[in-house]
């Protein structure tokens, strides 16, 4: 019944349905270990387990391991049912409407629409000051609630009974879907909440979770945990794991002997690591959604208008050496912005669709060529530059072989500087800086996540290059093409070309991570965006 | 001595105001802001969060309010883990770092004081250069590099003991050892160099020529005036450990508030980095009192002197 309701609801172009995905066990259970516990390593502590204050990856991965928001990121980032069992979208794209199942939360109390409008409105409020609250961009009234103009109660979401939640968007927006994903869209308990106030969620009994996990032994800052298979998950028939432990460690050489000597099942390599076991059959490279990138300072100054002194610095930084043998983490040459993988249409790669060669080729006789025309047009003999980087130890590598390339140019003479994270982030957004390395990582699965940074007067468009056919590219990806897919992948894959034909920017390597899981653990989903990690289909095999 | 001591606690209740202060404003001048997720946030957004938490007010009224608060015992709430109350934060993990603190001060005096005097005893033999050399190697060894090799040769290599993590006594030994080498190794040449010169001193010859036994002036008159200078640097030594825990919580995984202290100032989670300020001043403050007071005891010439005030 409900999914005919959907159906006549979205009976229009931009309808989309989800069904239940086949979610059966396909190992038979004997390949199954006795001791379903599988052992997890956390390079930083748990701070918070409120979905409206999350913001790091600690605490992201396990909400989305306890809890469930409407829609779940499954194999290869690909969605798949959660709390809603289908959703349809109104033709002109701003109306979507959630059908929920009947699932439970840990305590026993059903998950119902308005679980969902609690939990958004308190995201949205401003008083949780919630981080990633920006999310909601697109959602009805969010900038007036959100600097507290309007009541809670105007944002664009509402129940319609007790198991359907529709919203509505101020303007079309086809990535939303993988929004309501995102921890900061979960639905939340509002008498839970309401029962611990300032404690909600600060240690593992003063929160409840819908997902297929729940969360034990967290006393709030202690550096071990552990998530028990939660029986009244809607779907608990197919978690196979009983428990996962997790364990805090930071020091990268405890990380490696913890490993060797069975403690924990997974780890994350450093550069030494890797390069010494990297063909080792239990290394896997996990393709980030994260690139780091060189930004000039065009806000006045030699690259200001000089396309030919960009291309120089891009041309003379040889990025395959930068990441084979420098960096030697796993990481990989970028072919753009946008990493790999990140996001696709059909069987294209965004990143393949927007390949520009020369914008991250590596050509050194040409780079002197182009840069004494540079200094030619800007009538200097010689140029002295500083390089702005973090003190990370890739930051450090990072900017030392930058500068070691970038001397190779006639009359160019480049200073390192590196500074912690905080300094170096608050000096490139005041424009402090020549050259800045810097770096972003998608929260979702579109492209759009990284090609609105480089808008003309964007905040996080540190460098100020500034150009009208990306702007009106970007412009129309967010307007009159959002909910046309096609159109909106030719304005955003024609955005990314300008930016690197005109060498906006310098893209220096996109991220990988290189972890170390031994081979008895299987069916880990790994997701470049958002929570990185999916135990739900995870289980410990007998065969090694 | 009622009266000395009241006077000391108002001088390390001043101190502590002045600290506060200082660090206070020092660390107002750090850039960048506490929030976590700072680098996705645009300027205005930014604006919008901290004003919530009273962020964009003048620093003089954030001083106000914040001495106010610890005048009532409020601390603030950390940035890091974003709903705990910065007093929790620090009574939940304080334990383990005053135990590892504890054990390595033990670990590291009391064998100290046994090489380092008997070294002395033994002057110019071989038992001498064997505790020379140790105590040489516990000071040029790095606390964190005897870590990594506890950890690799004991804990991996001969499985003997836990490699990191927290759950118990065997847990405690590595770091405690690790970060017990430096203060043994200073007390071991402080004794040593002190013995030395008391032994040569003529009240030992005198006591000699009285009668007594080798050992009873060991004890008795040697042992205990070299005692009074070790006592000068347990204060150094108590920041030592302090220090030396901020890098070993992290090697073994310990979760204490070292590495708090650390994390706390590169993320400027400011009630973090003033209430850890505050510990870890008091501490060294209530040790330097603790040795003032423990000189009255063993050398009564200091005794006199502060009870005539």
């Amino acid at each position: 019944m409900k999914f005919n309701k959907a159906l006549a609801l979205g009976a229009v172009s931009g309808a989309s349905l989800l069904l239940l995905a086949a979610c059966g066990s396909k190992s038979s259970d004997k390949s199954l270990a006795s001791d379903q516990t599988l052992n997890w390593v956390e390079t930083a502590n748990l701070p918070t387990m409120d979905p409206s204050k999350s913001t790091d990856i600690v605490s992201g991965g396990t909400l989305n391991n306890v809890d469930e928001g409407l829609l779940r990121l499954g194999e290869g980032s690909k969605l798949r049912p959660g709390v809603a069992k289908s959703y349809s979208v109104s033709k002109d794209g701003k109306t979507w409407t959630f059908n929920l199942r009947h699932s439970k939360w840990s305590n026993g109390d059903p998950v119902t629409a308005n679980d969902f409008v609690y939990g958004w409105r308190r995201t949205v409020k401003p008083s949780t000051a919630s981080q990633y609250a920006y999310l909601y961009d697109h959602v009805k009234n969010f900038s007036a609630v959100n600097k507290g103009k309007l009541a809670p109660s105007k944002l664009g979401i509402k129940a319609d009974g007790k198991y359907k939640v529709v919203v509505t968007l101020s303007r079309p927006q086809t990535y939303f879907k993988y929004l309501v994903g995102a921890q900061a869209f979960f639905p939340q308990n509002q008498k839970v909440a309401e029962k611990y106030g300032s404690k909600y969620a600060s240690n593992s009994s003063s929160a409840v979770y819908n997902g297929p996990f729940k969360l034990t032994g967290w006393n709030g800052t202690n550096n071990t945990w552990t998530l028990k298979k939660n029986k009244q998950y809607w779907n608990a028939k197919a978690t196979k794991l009983a428990a996962i432990k997790f364990q805090v460690i930071k020091d990268q050489g405890t990380w490696l002997s913890q490993y060797q000597s069975g403690k924990v099942d997974e780890i994350i390599t450093d550069g030494t690591q890797y390069k010494q076991l990297k063909n080792s059959k239990e290394m896997h490279l996990r393709n980030g959604a994260s690139t780091f990138y060189l930004e000039m300072n065009q806000r006045k100054g030699f690259f200001k208008n000089n396309v030919a002194a960009r291309k120089a610095i891009s041309l003379a930084i040889n990025k395959e050496q930068l990441v084979k043998n420098v960096l030697a983490d796993g990481s990989q040459a970028p072919k753009g912005l946008v990493p790999t993988k990140l996001a696709k249409r059909g069987n294209t790669d965004f990143a393949d669709a927007a390949y520009v060669k020369s914008g991250t080729a590596y050509n050194l006789k040409q780079a002197k060529a182009e840069w004494r025309q540079a200094l030619k047009k800007s009538g200097r003999s010689s140029l002295s530059l500083e390089l702005l980087a973090d003190d990370t130890p890739a930051g450090k590598q990072t900017a030392e072989f930058i500068q070691s390339q970038l001397t190779k140019l006639p009359g160019l003479k480049v200073t390192t500087t590196n500074v912690p994270f905080n300094v170096r982030l608050s000096r490139s957004t005041k424009g402090d800086f020549d050259l800045v390395i810097g770096g972003w990582s998608a929260d979702f699965p579109d492209a759009i996540s990284f090609s609105s940074l480089f808008t003309s007067n964007n905040s996080y468009n540190r460098g100020q290059w500034q150009n009208s056919a990306y702007d009106t590219a970007i412009k129309n990806a967010e307007g009159k093409d959002a909910d046309n897919s096609a159109a909106r992948w030719d304005d955003l894959v024609s955005a990314e070309k300008t930016l690197m034909s005109q060498q906006g920017i310098v893209p220096l390597y996109q991220q990988t991570q290189a972890q170390l899981l031994k081979s008895k653990v299987k069916g880990v989903q790994y997701f470049p965006t958002g929570a990185q990690w999916d135990f739900s289909h995870a289980y410990i095999s007998n065969s090694k | 001595m009622a009266k000395y001591l009241i006077k000391r606690i108002f001088y390390l209740l001043l101190t502590l105001f002045i600290v506060i202060t200082v660090t206070f404003f020092m660390m107002k001048l750090l850039p960048g802001t506490p929030l976590t997720n700072q680098q996705k946030l645009s300027p205005a957004q930014q604006h919008l969060i901290l004003k919530q938490y009273g962020l964009t007010k003048p620093v003089w009224q954030q001083y106000l309010i914040y001495v106010a608060g610890v005048f009532h015992g409020n601390f603030g709430t950390s940035f890091q883990f974003s709903d705990q109350p910065v007093s929790y934060l620090i009574s939940s993990r304080i334990g383990p770092s005053l135990l590892l603190g504890a054990q390595a001060m033990i670990l590291g005096v009391i064998p100290g004081i046994l090489v380092g005097a008997l070294g002395a005893i033994k002057k110019n033999t071989w038992v001498d250069s064997t505790t020379t050399i140790v105590s040489i190697l516990g000071i040029s060894i790095p606390s964190f590099v005897l870590a990594v090799l506890l950890q690799y040769y004991i804990g991996l290599k001969l499985g003997w003991l836990p490699i990191a993590d927290w759950g118990g006594f065997a847990y405690t030994i590595l770091p405690t050892i690790a970060l017990a080498a430096s203060p043994f190794a200073d007390t071991a040449r402080f004794i040593r160099t002190e013995m030395v010169d008391v032994l040569n001193s003529d009240y030992i010859e005198l006591a000699k020529a009285k009668g007594l036994s080798k050992w009873g002036v060991i004890y008795h008159h040697a042992l205990r005036n070299s005692l009074i200078p070790v006592v000068t640097i347990i204060g150094p030594l108590a920041v030592n450990i302090m220090t030396g825990s901020m890098v070993i919580e992290n090697i073994f995984s310990v979760p204490g508030i070292g590495e708090q202290f650390v994390k706390s100032i590169l993320t400027n989670d400011y009630p973090t980095i003033m209430a850890v300020t505050i510990v870890y001043s008091l501490m060294l403050m209530v040790v330097l009192l603790i040795t003032d007071i423990v000189y009255g005891i063993i050398d009564p010439r200091i005794r006199i002197t502060n009870t005539s005030k």
